[in-house]
């Protein structure tokens, strides 16, 4: 139980560390750069950085729609067996739920292509959820730690990329603009909200799974598949 | 402005402009549309616009045509034999038509949707922009079926496609649709191909303001709406019948 608590206190650690450069720049920039004389002057975004953005937010639009079928198709037979798990598994959907409209809203505004592989992520996604969710409540859970562990990595190398977007731009002496703050504010959000899911789910006998690595190896290695493969189509 | 421009700089600057090839700059949207920051450079240079925009001039007598480009770039004080130097000869013309009319929908848009009889509801907002794209060809009907034949050239195809693919795009996003599930991809395919096809059927058309055109765009939009509404109906009944069986083997007591 202690050392999946662990990678989540050290993730939430790690980047906490990537965030304190950041805001010590801003400060010090903000006291003595000369530039600042009201009107913002922004970068334009390279095409790496537009293709970058694109692709972040299809893989995130596609995990938290795969987050959301997973948690829907586990709710019966969890519940069914073990009705005290209830609430904590509407809980964790109306988060995903909530993370999943947030990423669909801002597909929309920044006409962002989704994955063309959207079907077959429902598919599997169902099929991990309820295939789980039938071999017991350990499997279940041993699923969620699973999937929430890989998820948390990939928001925060998604973090990390974005504030050394913003670094770069603070040191070339551009204003940062407020969408670009406030994705990072809402991927950092949701990467707390989805280690609370890992933390639960460790609370929750995941450990007790049998095979336990084999099972969270398979499902972190298909994840790992599944975001290589939505960044890219 | 065009004829105080010493020729000298303007080739210069020209020269500069030269080495972007087609497909860099055909790429070079669909990606993170920001709010925020100053967009991208357009696909074309400074002096590109300056001696297309004069050459536009004169496509509907000499069509997307070299002809019309020596004449543009005579009216822009450029020597004629520079635009020689685009990258896809006459059919730079046609791409700066189709996206110079591409993004002046955004502005139509807002004065289509105002006003008293203002269309209601994505569908008919849909039929409205692509009607009002449609009618941009207009001044150059007559030159467009050998248009057509230029971008259907294989080197000018991949081009031409996504161009096709950014209007039907901008024509969904204008509109108002939030749709970002596979539905995305279906309603792009399919107004794609009803807009080319009411092209090429306005291409023939000589009714008076094409009517004929206008009832042709309806019939295609007005099949598509039901075959989608039919399709839509049998999923929804193929989902009911399959929550409701799964339902009733829980009911039973089946572990699933």
């Amino acid at each position: 139980m202690s050392p999946t608590l662990c990678i989540a206190k050290s993730m939430r650690l790690s980047c906490a560390k990537t965030r304190c450069p950041a805001i010590v720049r801003c400060l010090s920039t903000g006291s003595t750069s000369p530039s600042e004389q009201g009107s913002k002057k922004l970068k334009t975004l390279t095409k790496e950085q537009r293709e970058y953005l694109s692709s972040a937010l299809r893989v995130n639009q596609a995990g938290e729609l795969a987050a959301t079928l997973i948690y829907t198709a586990q709710t019966p037979p969890i519940t069914n067996r073990h009705p005290h798990l209830r609430p904590l598994m509407s809980h964790m959907y109306e988060q995903e739920a909530a993370h999943l409209r947030t990423f669909n809203g801002l597909i929309h505004k920044h006409r962002v292509r989704p994955t063309a592989l959207y079907p077959l992520w429902s598919v599997m996604a169902t099929g991990l959820g309820w295939g789980t969710a039938v071999m017991g409540r350990e499997a279940a859970m041993a699923c969620t730690e699973a999937v929430e562990t890989e998820i948390g990595g990939h928001y925060n190398a998604q973090i990390r990329e974005l504030l050394e977007m913003i670094t770069t731009w603070k040191q070339e002496g551009y204003d940062v603009g407020s969408e670009v703050e406030e994705l990072v504010q809402t991927l950092r959000r949701i990467r707390d909200e989805e280690l609370e899911h890992l933390d639960h789910a460790v609370e929750h006998d995941a450990k007790k799974a049998e095979p336990h690595w084999l099972l969270t190896n398979v499902i972190r290695a298909g994840c790992r598949g599944a975001i290589w493969a939505s960044e890219r189509v | 402005m065009a004829t105080a421009l010493p020729t000298r700089t303007a080739t210069r600057c020209f020269r500069t402009t030269r080495p972007r090839t087609c497909n860099q700059h055909i790429h070079s949207r669909r990606a993170f549309h920001s709010y925020d920051h100053p967009p991208p450079p357009g696909p074309f240079g400074a002096t590109e616009t300056l001696i297309l925009s004069a050459a536009y001039k004169h496509v509907p007598e000499h069509g997307f045509t070299h002809r019309a480009l020596s004449l543009g770039a005579c009216d822009a004080g450029l020597l004629d034999i520079s635009p020689s130097a685009l990258p896809d000869g006459a059919f730079s013309l046609i791409r700066y038509h189709l996206y110079t009319q591409r993004l002046a929908l955004a502005a139509k848009s807002s004065h289509i949707f105002q006003g008293e009889d203002a269309p209601v509801g994505v569908g008919a907002k849909v039929t409205a922009l692509t009607w009002e794209r449609l009618m941009a060809n207009r001044e150059v009907i007559h030159q467009w079926q050998e248009a057509l034949a230029v971008m259907a050239q294989p080197s000018h195809a991949p081009a031409s496609l996504k161009e096709l693919a950014m209007l039907s795009d901008e024509i969904w996003y204008l509109a108002g649709d939030t749709a970002v599930d596979p539905s995305w991809y279906t309603k792009r395919a399919t107004l794609s191909m009803i807009y080319s096809s009411s092209e090429l059927f306005m291409t023939n058309d000589h009714s008076p303001d094409y009517v004929e055109t206008n009832k042709f765009l309806k019939r295609r939009l007005g099949e598509v709406q039901s075959v989608g509404g039919a399709l839509g109906a049998i999923g929804q009944w193929v989902g009911f019948t399959a929550s409701a069986g799964i339902n009733v083997l829980r009911s039973k007591g089946a572990r699933i």
